[in-house]
């Protein structure tokens, strides 16, 4: 094919103007230094990176300068980045725009991330590329600025929806892109609707468990890549979760995804080390744990809200509180009137908390700063207060807080405070790695969410060896789910992001919904060790298969 | 560039410009007191000068610190692809687009200076991938001679913006016009006869992609909008483009025998 052959012709007529006028002339050294300049900024080849040579500050590793060179090359510009977690995806993706703009084949930049994000990428594209990202702020900004760093939220909604849909844009950059796995949803449908030339996708779960997700991530990057939606279900769906030709779907895919592990990279990484720490319930808690029961019984609440209220129970009186107090609301009457003053009495006698005070033993000997994270605002809250009552100050995360909040507590336990106190929520996307100490106050039943919390600080730039302490109340369903699966899958000393290709494997939709059935469905102690079991045995036998698999490839 | 380079660039650049070089602490800095001119084109403070400006005011024009070693603590690091290296590189092209030099004549020559066109141009191949080169072609306006790597055989010449003494120049034939077109056909007749293997690399990427969009609505009884938009964006990504846009662009008055065969003078 001939290339279309472009002459800008835009200067000529003031040089024509200036040989009649004769002048004025520029200075003939400056001549020269711009010809100079221009040489200097060329870029000869069409391959290679140049953009690692121009960020000397930043310390880039291997396989970020070898993704982003493959995404230029090898898929066009067009990719999802499934790096596993803390391997630095942003800074690849960072990569990938500067490399661009270097080469000016790039101007035009949107890139959408959580609302809880945006700055955190404005300051680390300024900060480390000296890419003149903003947040997007004022409606002026879509048209006024080309870097612009967008929650989807806002970017999808008028006034603003209208002028993004009408920007030429070069690049997008969608983080946490697993988001849009479903077809049906606004934001899919308007990151459909935007124009760009390239798009990066972000996720650390790329292959979740239903098979339509990676179908529409991808048809986001190339419509029709795995073909359209009829083709695709027929080519590769066997049933409603079962894959068939995985061979060549893996194939596929692998053209337009990077997934980086951890144990590729070569690096030296800080080890994880893990406590379990046993918590005995004082008498008064163990009393109100067991009168619990009394609630099933009577027929007051269901197996499911039974097993969340004991769970609460675990981590804290005011968190089972909440729970309680909404059901006593729905179903108190005359004749359970008496059963309900019998479970608020024993919350009451509730004085102190056993975890809380294990938790104030292990900051004082830690006596660095650590990360505590409950699944509980109730939690979170009362710890806050109580820490205080002994001269340590916290400060509170969560997923709801505004942005500029979150990054004022984020700051805050950086600079000053000793201990930073979490909900689930607040578990994607911040960056903690300056601290080396995690305790898991009360644990998720998904293993992915023990993952993500211990992602927020065993990730790149970490340089201590990191801490885990899982808190676990002796008989309580805390202490099975701890040991009977998290300690037989080896969960805490696992790779990151090894999990969750196990549990896409495995088809395991909704791990925490399978393990709380299993509680539910079982009478018997026996039984639950049983079904437990079960579980951890296919989870590793997977892990086993999937080692095997990595050392043939290795072998090769 | 290398920091020594670096360096010698920035110092010339400087002392081009009218700036005054200071004294530096450290090697590998550079410290410049700018003048006004400087100061508004590199300072970025429009509200100072718009102040001063209203007030009358004596201007404090900014000193620079420039360290292109970057352990250095004090003033601002420069480098390859720093901000403000990028900014510099911009001014001089903004402020150097085109010159008139004469050359200089040794006693008892020829008085008579031909008129030349010389034409920097940065060439640049671009689909989804993109690669620059630089070209450089000057043009005698009586004969039509063309030369390639004109601004290589300028830099041996002994030149002047002023006119010599005791020398006139000679009348054009060719317009400047019609000598910027003949530039013209000479690029793209050169760039023709080259290779296009990258654009038929890009092409076939580009029909693959075309293929596999147009599968995705196969179904489609009536196209929706988001495909044609997407077959747009498709040709912008990957469309082979040759793009050819100036550097900078000089009219030279030269002495005919410079380019007689082996008497290329050198100064």
């Amino acid at each position: 094919m001939e290339p279309i052959i472009q002459f800008d012709r835009s200067w000529q007529n003031d040089f024509l103007k200036k040989i009649d006028d004769d002048g004025p002339w520029a200075n003939p050294e400056l001549f020269e230094l711009a010809y100079q300049a221009e040489k200097e900024s060329m870029i000869p080849s069409f391959q290679g990176l140049v953009a690692p040579g121009m960020l000397p500050a930043l310390n880039l590793h291997p396989h970020q300068i070898e993704t982003a060179r493959q995404v230029i090359e090898k898929m066009h510009g067009k990719a999802i980045l499934a790096d596993e977690v803390g391997l630095g995806k942003t800074i690849e993706a960072g990569l990938v725009i500067k490399e661009y703009m270097l080469r000016g084949l790039v101007r035009k930049v949107l890139i959408l991330v959580p609302a809880s994000l945006v700055l955190q990428w404005v300051a680390e594209l300024n900060r480390k590329f000296s890419i003149p990202a903003v947040p997007q702020r004022k409606t002026y900004v879509w048209d006024a600025c080309d870097i612009v760093v967008s929650s989807i939220d806002t970017a999808k909604r008028e006034p603003h929806r209208s002028l993004v849909l009408k920007q030429d844009y070069d690049l997008i950059v969608i983080d946490e892109a697993h988001k849009l796995k479903n077809q049906q949803t606004r934001n899919y449908q308007f990151v459909r609707e935007l124009r760009k030339k390239f798009c990066l996708l972000l996720t650390a779960t790329p292959i979740q468990n239903r098979l339509d997700e990676i179908f529409y991530l991808v048809s986001i990057l190339k419509p029709g890549f795995l073909g359209n939606e009829a083709q695709f279900s027929r080519t590769f769906k066997s049933g409603n979760r079962s894959v068939k030709n995985e061979d060549r779907l893996k194939q596929l895919v692998d053209q337009v995804m990077v997934r980086n592990r951890r144990s590729d990279t070569g690096m030296d990484w800080p080890k994880r080390i893990v406590a379990s720490i046993p918590v005995q319930f004082s008498a008064e808690e163990r009393t109100f744990y067991q009168s619990l029961d009394l609630l099933k019984q009577a027929g007051l609440v269901d197996g499911f809200t039974l097993l969340t209220v004991k769970r609460e129970a675990c981590s804290s009186r005011e968190a089972a509180y909440v729970t309680l107090n909404k059901r006593y609301r729905k179903s108190a009457n005359p004749e359970n009137q008496q059963l309900w003053n019998t479970v608020f009495q024993k919350l009451n006698t509730v004085r102190s908390n056993a975890k809380a005070e294990k938790a104030l033993e292990l900051i004082r000997k830690i006596d660095d700063k650590v990360i505590i994270f409950t699944e509980y605002r109730a939690t979170q809250l009362y710890l806050q207060w109580y820490l205080k009552q002994y001269g340590i100050s916290s400060v509170p995360y969560s997923g709801g807080f505004r942005r500029g909040k979150k990054d004022w507590m984020r700051s805050l336990f950086e600079n000053r405070v000793q201990v930073l106190i979490a909900t689930e929520a607040g578990g994607e996307g911040i960056n903690l790695q300056f601290a080396s100490h995690l305790i898991n106050y009360d644990l998720p039943w998904n293993p992915m969410r023990v993952e993500q919390r211990i992602g927020r600080i065993h990730r790149l730039g970490q340089k201590e060896d990191v801490h885990i302490y899982n808190f676990a109340v002796q008989d309580t369903v805390e202490n099975h789910i701890l040991d009977l699966l998290y300690n037989k899958i080896d969960l805490f000393e696992q790779v990151v992001g090894e999990l969750d290709e196990i549990l896409a494997r495995i088809n395991l939709k909704d791990l925490d919904h399978q393990v709380s059935r299993i509680f539910e469905e079982s009478d018997s102690e026996g039984e639950l060790r049983i079904k437990l079991d079960n579980l951890s045995s296919v989870i590793n036998s997977e892990k086993n298969t999937l080692a095997a698999e990595d050392g043939f490839h290795a072998a090769n | 560039m290398q920091q020594t380079d670096l360096i010698r660039y920035l110092t010339r650049f400087f002392k081009a410009t009218g700036c005054t070089v200071l004294p530096a602490s450290h090697q590998g800095q550079i410290r410049v007191r700018l003048t006004e001119k400087m100061d508004q084109l590199l300072m970025n403070r429009p509200f100072y000068w718009h102040y001063i400006h209203q007030t009358g005011g004596t201007p404090e024009t900014a000193t620079l610190v420039l360290n292109t070693d970057l352990t250095i603590a004090e003033g601002e690091p420069i480098y390859p692809g720093s901000p403000r290296l990028h900014q510099i590189f911009k001014a001089a092209r903004q402020l150097a687009m085109f010159i008139r030099m004469y050359q200089k004549i040794p006693e008892q020559a020829d008085r008579a200076l031909e008129p030349w066109i010389e034409l920097n141009v940065k060439i640049s191949d671009r689909c989804d991938l993109k690669r620059d080169r630089m070209a450089s072609i000057g043009l005698q306006l009586i004969n039509g001679t063309l030369i390639e790597g004109f601004h290589q055989v300028l830099n041996k010449l002994e030149l002047s913006s002023r006119m010599p003494d005791y020398c006139y120049t000679l009348t054009p034939l060719i317009t400047v016009r019609s000598g910027l077109i003949r530039i013209e056909k000479l690029i793209e007749k050169e760039l023709r006869g080259e290779s296009a293997e990258w654009a038929d690399e890009a092409e076939y990427r580009w029909n693959q992609d075309q293929r596999l969009l147009d599968l995705f609505y196969e179904h489609e009884t009536e196209m929706p909008d988001v495909y044609t938009q997407e077959c747009e964006t498709l040709k912008e990504l990957y469309q082979p483009r040759t793009t050819v846009r100036l550097v900078n662009a000089g009219l030279y008055y030269l002495r005919s025998e410079t380019f007689l065969p082996d008497r290329i003078i050198s100064r």
